[in-house]
């Protein structure tokens, strides 16, 4: 296996966990709060996925904006159940309150819809597609479309819509933004929605290739996090970045050296950015997080 | 006194089984079932439970068993409460044990405590090896099963050029060191040993690693999804070289994430594998569980049936305490479903290993070879 295979496939295990990053960075940005439940979200959407297809004889890819759907009303409920009640307590107690409702999908799930390992639709099939040396999997390829769809529209509804303008100012001061006549509540639920809608993909898109399973989100939050200190609080390219460095660690550097040596480097890598650079690769201030 | 041989059948009576819960009748003897519901074991732990739950509402005659489930959470704190808790409940016979060796290590030193005999299916060796005379292991020791495991390579395959791969649970680690132990005294040395996270998604390095090698045989050992993602991505990636992998990939909620064609050339040790029904008796009892629970069953279920079964006839036998139970477990020979039951005087019981193959025509496997007592042990 080349190097430029082993890049390829790191590249797409890194869309992968861009998408699970961006609805991360979303609640981040638009209420300061960090989402311990998101991994949990990204298994939901992974067993919407499975639902749909089951009942849906399309493509993943057409039924996307469906599990998007259920995924955002999801959110907003995870917003109303763990996050309104306790938004004016202190960062550690929403920080308590998502881990305890990721807790609460885990045994969801394993009630619901069982303990075992699932592996959810593909997005596309067909046969692998040679491109120069490198061969990629229609799944591949659509996980990267749809990764870059998502970033490029994350990217826009942040900083180029009124919509964006109202949930930043939310996020930087919520007080003063309801004083000019912003719905900071309605936003904040607004964004939860979106923030679980783009884990909803995250988790359709992976289920085919990487499974689900009720506690396979846990990794998948740390991830997230990890992403996010790399690449910068509130940054979005620093946490797509943040996300592919994740991703080559794991894929291109344990080629090279025992793949627990490589997660090791990663953790040492992300204790000598946090002590030169403190607010990330891509980070312009530090701001006060859990 | 206890009778020291037990013949009667253990299926007898399978077509009785109590179409009550276990817990809802007057019971004269507690067996509680201490497991992992919940968590990532949460597969293994409800094979476990269902075993457990089975073997209770299909008591000998004359015995009323009171058989609550308790949940272990998947931690090794967990267990060790949840097994004290159970204990401190009523006085217990005997205790279903998690098959989670982490869990199981943390409960050793409450069922001493309590002097209760622990009936588990965990493979992890060192359970049997710390002098606790109230630990039973219905499945075979790791320190057995990986040499069968290991000689089918070997003697079978005639490989050459092992990749050993593991992953860094507790389980897979045990079996990985081990299987790296006796590869080695069989003068086989892997050419590529290596451990994966449980976590990981993507296998390509150690896919490539196992080419570089030239790799003629790939082994496995560890849980059910980076085991699985493995074997696929390595198939995805033109590697068809023989795959042997460790028990967890005969559970049918593992081999249901493969296409059959996917489980060609693939084969796995295990204990049982009831959902292939090779012999009348395991058929009726597969037969049974599959209409009790609706899934297939797999080798733990079966293990965890056994082991209730068989401390259940003990105690119809004549054994009043929980002394009484562990004695007579370390001295009775056993005919359970899947084997006969023999202490080895450290309280492993079961000392039997199949290995199964996919033909790629189903997920089904079909057992080609099989292994018991002296070809278990390396000398």
């Amino acid at each position: 296996m080349s190097i430029l295979q082993l890049v390829a496939n790191g590249l797409v295990l890194g869309a992968v966990y861009a998408l699970v990053t961006l609805g991360f960075v979303l609640v981040v940005n638009a209420t300061g709060a960090v989402n311990f439940a998101h991994g949990d979200l990204v298994m939901a959407g992974g067993y919407a996925a499975i639902l749909f297809g089951s009942w849906i004889k399309l493509p993943l890819l057409l039924l996307l904006p469906l599990v998007a759907l259920a995924m955002f009303v999801l959110g907003v409920l995870v917003c109303c159940v763990a996050y309104f009640p306790l938004m004016k307590r202190p960062p550690s107690t929403v920080f308590i309150s998502t881990l305890l409702t990721g807790i609460i999908l885990q045994n969801t799930y394993v009630v619901a819809i069982g303990p075992e390992v699932k592996a959810g639709p593909p997005l596309l099939q067909g046969s692998n597609l040679p491109l120069g040396p490198v061969v990629l999997s229609p799944q591949a390829i659509a996980t990267v479309m749809v990764a870059a769809l998502l970033i490029g529209g994350q990217y826009l509804l942040f900083f180029r819509t009124p919509l964006g303008r109202q949930l930043r100012a939310v996020a930087q001061d919520r007080e003063m933004a309801m004083a000019i006549g912003i719905p900071a509540f309605r936003l904040i639920a607004i964004t939860f929605g979106l923030g679980a809608a783009l884990a909803g993909v995250a988790g359709a898109v992976l289920s085919n290739q990487f499974f689900v399973s009720p506690t396979g989100g846990v990794s998948l939050s740390i991830y997230g996090y990890i992403a996010v200190v790399i690449g910068g609080w509130g940054s979005i390219f620093g946490a797509v970045a943040g996300a592919v460095i994740i991703a080559l660690f794991q894929v291109v550097a344990s080629a090279f050296v025992p793949y627990t040596v490589a997660t090791g480097g990663l953790y040492v890598a992300l204790l000598v950015i946090l002590f030169f650079r403190p607010q990330g690769l891509f980070g312009e201030r530090i701001q006060r997080r859990v | 006194m206890v009778k020291h041989s037990i013949s009667t059948s253990a299926v007898v009576g399978l077509g009785l089984l109590a179409a009550v819960p276990v817990a809802a009748r007057a019971a004269d003897v507690y067996l509680p079932i201490v497991v992992p519901v919940t968590g990532f074991m949460s597969v293994a732990g409800g094979s476990q439970r269902n075993g457990a739950v089975m073997a209770a509402q299909n008591a000998p005659s004359g015995l009323k068993v009171e058989a609550p489930v308790f949940d272990t959470g998947t931690s090794a704190s967990g267990a060790a409460t949840a097994l004290d808790k159970a204990l401190s409940d009523k006085p217990a016979l005997a205790a279903s044990a998690s098959v989670f060796g982490t869990e199981t290590v943390a409960m050793v030193p409450v069922s001493a405590d309590y002097k209760v005999p622990l009936l588990t299916i965990s493979g992890l060796s060192k359970l049997t090896e710390s002098g606790n005379k109230y630990v039973f292991r219905f499945l075979p020791n790791d320190r057995e099963i990986k040499v069968a495991h290991a000689r089918y390579v070997v003697d079978t395959l005639k490989a050459k050029k092992i990749a050993l791969i593991g992953d860094t649970t507790a389980y897979g680690q045990g079996g990985y060191n081990l299987l790296k132990e006796i590869f080695e005294k069989l003068g086989d040395k892997p050419v590529l040993a290596e451990s994966v996270e449980p976590d990981a998604k993507d296998m390509s390095a150690v896919i490539a690693k196992i080419k570089d090698a030239g790799a003629d045989v790939l082994v496995i050992h560890g849980v059910d999804q980076p085991m699985a993602l493995l074997m696929k991505q390595s198939r995805a990636a033109g590697l068809n070289i023989p795959i042997v992998d460790s028990s967890s990939i005969v559970e049918p909620t593992a081999t249901a994430l493969f296409e059959p064609t996917e489980l060609k050339n693939t084969c796995a040790e295990t204990a049982s594998a009831p959902e292939t029904r090779p012999t009348p008796e395991i058929a009726a009892w597969a037969d049974a569980y599959k209409k009790q629970f609706n899934e297939e069953p797999d080798s733990l279920a079966l293990g965890q049936y056994d082991a209730v079964m068989m401390t259940m006839s003990v105690i119809a036998a004549g054994a009043k305490t929980a002394d009484e139970v562990a004695n007579a477990l370390n001295t009775t020979t056993y005919k359970g479903v899947a084997m006969t039951y023999k202490s080895n005087g450290k309280g492993d019981m079961s000392h039997n290993a199949e290995i199964v193959c996919w033909d790629g025509t189903s997920r089904i496997p079909k057992v080609v070879a099989t292994y018991s007592d002296a070809d278990m042990i390396l000398k």
